[in-house]
């Protein structure tokens, strides 16, 4: 009886410590000093300019960590692919890297409808997916347990800050608005007639545009019928373009107009396709950065990067890949050693910390995956001369929700 | 209410010009093959880039540019029918049809051209050409024109008086109506039926890729740039599907009817006005608006 008691013991102790471990170790991609994390953005098709550099940026902040020796005693390793931000690439890029490669958790996406497309699968498998610097409100609103994003902010944040700014700063009474007849452009409206209420302000035209639009005449005829005396655009670059000639072209050229950063990712390019600096002379466009992309808190990004990569001069977008890099060791220090993917979803919903890369504070919250709620704003004479509006605008999270 | 509508005809005119173009282009190849080409959009996205190539990266003044962009899109269509519709012709099996390999084979070129556009660099970012005329807008009355509009304007004119005189006046031209009416009877009086439909593509890839020089100054250049097929092929259908006339007073019409309806409707609605058009028309003269009475092809 002593002896089986005795192998009763044994076993549990042999067992029951195998049993802990095994309980600790049963998520894939995490060993004793090695975190294995898929990384992925376009690197190839017609959208690459939104995710390399951003990709190489995100790449660059964990080599940093690395050479710091790590968290907790563990490198962070990546695999990486390219999305071409296309759904059917990026459903088999997450699937390939979690169930081949066996990484712990995916970070990745520069395209909303895209990086969207993986939620089913990464919630169904119960793998955490960061996204990178993919912002639409899709992704993250409603809140689903395992995907963060809008390090960039929202549509309802560029709908929120573009309407207080308008309001506040530029003195818009009444508020024209042109946005897309798609989810980005709905979210924008409903933030920018929220904001406009609460302020004693008006939306005098709203008009809703087709992505694919080839003639503005029309609607830029209804915002100049409309006598506002504030312009807002969300519109993507193509559009955006031939909203700003119209503007120009049809002499609205004394009313302040706001561009949101959807439409300007260049603005030198921007300018070069509108081709009428009349369109610039009371022009303003929004940024989720801290700075001007080249401006003085830039700088140290710019120049790790070019310590990183001495070949490659970073884009624009550069910089739009740190903050979820951040947030992501952020979170797995806090998680602490016996990190499980769980833990670290649970460590993501108490990050709040300032990026010193975008305008406000990065923070998720148990009902919050859009990290990101506030702008920048900047005056463009449509050549070389930026010049920084004073404020942050913040989105609160509720208006226009 | 009334300068607004003027402005609203006024810029209506100017695109629905293009517009029509793009869809003369259409028709041609619907008659001289009986199949609708739906790489046409395509072609007008090539055509702007060719044309940003000839100005950017050749340094050619506009007015070589035209032809520039004309003769190497000509090639490409020309080439297509020879390579890949005659082939298809002769592999067709006897009592069935082979208009759905001809139209995939359209499909497929669309496929093939927004493909190799989207492997040069410079197509990754939104591109405009520089303006083919560039000034102090014109005022006519409450109407604002921009240089750019009229030059525009007048060229498509130019474009469509041309080919009206190539068809009706030239060699070529009757020979290519003949074989588009009765391509056996045409080869039975010595027209070389394949050098026309061959020659009937090149023109039709030609006028396209004019077209896509003409509207990459107003519009944008992405590779996606060829959706605007949709808004021709309801100026083609207005117009009857075989009526080069019809086309243009389609293509104006639809341009008109697009602003009409962003200013009293909504904004929202100016991209169903296509679709809307083309439902019309079928419903009510399924002919088009400009053909005559519907007639059964003699084979």
């Amino acid at each position: 009886m002593k002896r089986l008691l005795l192998a009763a013991a044994v076993s549990t102790a042999l067992f029951g410590n195998a049993l802990f471990a095994r309980a600790w170790a049963a998520d894939p991609g995490i060993t004793d000093n090695e975190i294995t994390i898929g990384l992925f953005a376009p690197m190839s098709g017609p959208l690459t300019a939104f995710g390399l550099d951003a990709l190489q940026a995100a790449k660059m902040w964990y080599e940093e960590i690395n050479r710091q020796g790590g968290i907790h005693g563990r490198k962070i390793k990546l695999v990486i692919e390219d999305d071409k931000c296309s759904p059917n690439d990026v459903v088999a890029v997450v699937k390939k890297l979690v169930t081949v490669d066996n990484v712990f958790f995916v970070h990745g996406g520069s395209c909303t409808a895209a990086a969207v497309a993986a939620q089913e699968f990464v919630t169904r498998e119960k793998v955490p997916h960061v996204m990178l610097n993919a912002s639409g409100d899709s992704a993250v609103i409603p809140p689903t347990r395992y995907v963060f994003g809008a390090f960039g902010g929202t549509q309802r944040t560029v709908g929120a800050t573009l309407a207080e700014f308008a309001i506040k700063e530029l003195k818009g009474k009444r508020i024209a608005l042109i946005a897309h007849d798609d989810d980005y452009g709905v979210a924008n409206a409903a933030t920018v007639k929220a904001v406009a209420k609460r302020l004693g302000a008006e939306v005098v035209a709203l008009e809703s545009i087709s992505p694919r639009i080839t003639d503005l005449t029309a609607p830029m005829l209804n915002v100049r019928a409309a006598n506002p005396d504030v312009i807002i655009s969300t519109c993507y670059p193509g559009p955006a373009v031939l909203v700003a000639q119209k503007y120009a072209e049809f002499g609205m050229t004394r009313i302040p107009f706001a561009q949101a950063v959807q439409g300007i990712p260049v603005p030198a390019g921007f300018a070069k396709n509108v081709g009428n600096d009349a369109a610039f002379a009371n022009f303003y466009y929004g940024s989720p950065l801290n700075d001007l992309t080249d401006g003085p808190k830039q700088q140290k990004w710019i120049a790790m990067y070019k310590q990183h990569y001495p070949d490659r001069t970073p884009s624009a977008f550069m910089t739009y890949g740190l903050p979820s890099a951040m947030a992501i060791t952020r979170a797995l220090e806090k998680a602490g050693r016996n990190v499980t993917r769980e833990s670290f979803v649970d460590a993501l919903e108490t990050v709040d910390f300032d990026s010193e890369v975008v305008a406000g504070p990065i923070a998720f919250a148990k009902d919050r995956r859009d990290a990101h709620r506030a702008s920048i704003f900047i005056r463009y004479d449509g050549k070389s001369g930026h010049t920084l509006m004073p404020g942050v605008y913040t989105w609160d999270g509720k208006e226009g929700r | 209410m009334w300068p607004l509508v003027l402005q609203g005809v006024a810029s209506g005119i100017v695109t629905g010009c293009v517009y029509a173009l793009i869809a003369i282009s259409l028709v041609i190849v619907y008659k001289s093959s009986d199949v609708i080409n739906f790489a046409g959009g395509e072609m007008v996205m090539l055509g702007g880039y060719l044309g940003m190539f000839a100005l950017l990266g050749l340094g050619l003044p506009y007015l070589f540019v035209f032809p520039f962009a004309a003769l190497v899109i000509f090639a490409i269509g020309a080439l297509f029918d020879r390579i890949v519709l005659t082939r298809t012709l002769r592999r067709a099996v006897p009592g069935q049809s082979v208009l759905v390999a001809m139209v995939i084979g359209t499909v497929g070129l669309s496929y093939v051209i927004k493909g190799a556009v989207r492997v040069v660099p410079y197509t990754e970012e939104v591109r405009r050409l520089p303006p083919i005329s560039a000034g102090q807008p014109i005022f006519l009355g409450p109407v604002v024109l921009q240089h750019q509009d009229v030059a525009i304007t007048l060229a498509a004119i130019v474009i469509m008086a041309a080919l009206w005189a190539f068809f009706g006046f030239t060699i070529i031209g009757k020979a290519l109506r003949a074989t588009s009416q009765n391509p056996r009877a045409a080869a039975l009086v010595g027209i070389p039926v394949r050098l026309m439909s061959m020659t009937a593509w090149g023109l039709a890839a030609a006028l396209a890729g004019v077209a896509g020089v003409l509207l990459a100054p107003k519009l944008l250049l992405t590779p996606d740039s060829g959706i605007v097929v949709i808004l021709a092929l309801a100026a083609a259908i207005i117009g009857g599907f075989t009526s080069l006339p019809g086309c243009v007073a389609g293509g104006i019409l639809l341009g008109v009817v697009q602003n009409m309806i962003g200013q009293f409707v909504s904004s929202r609605a100016i991209s169903l006005a296509p679709f809307l058009v083309i439902m019309l028309v079928l419903l009510v003269r399924p002919q088009g608006l400009f053909a005559g009475r519907p007639t059964t092809k003699k084979v």
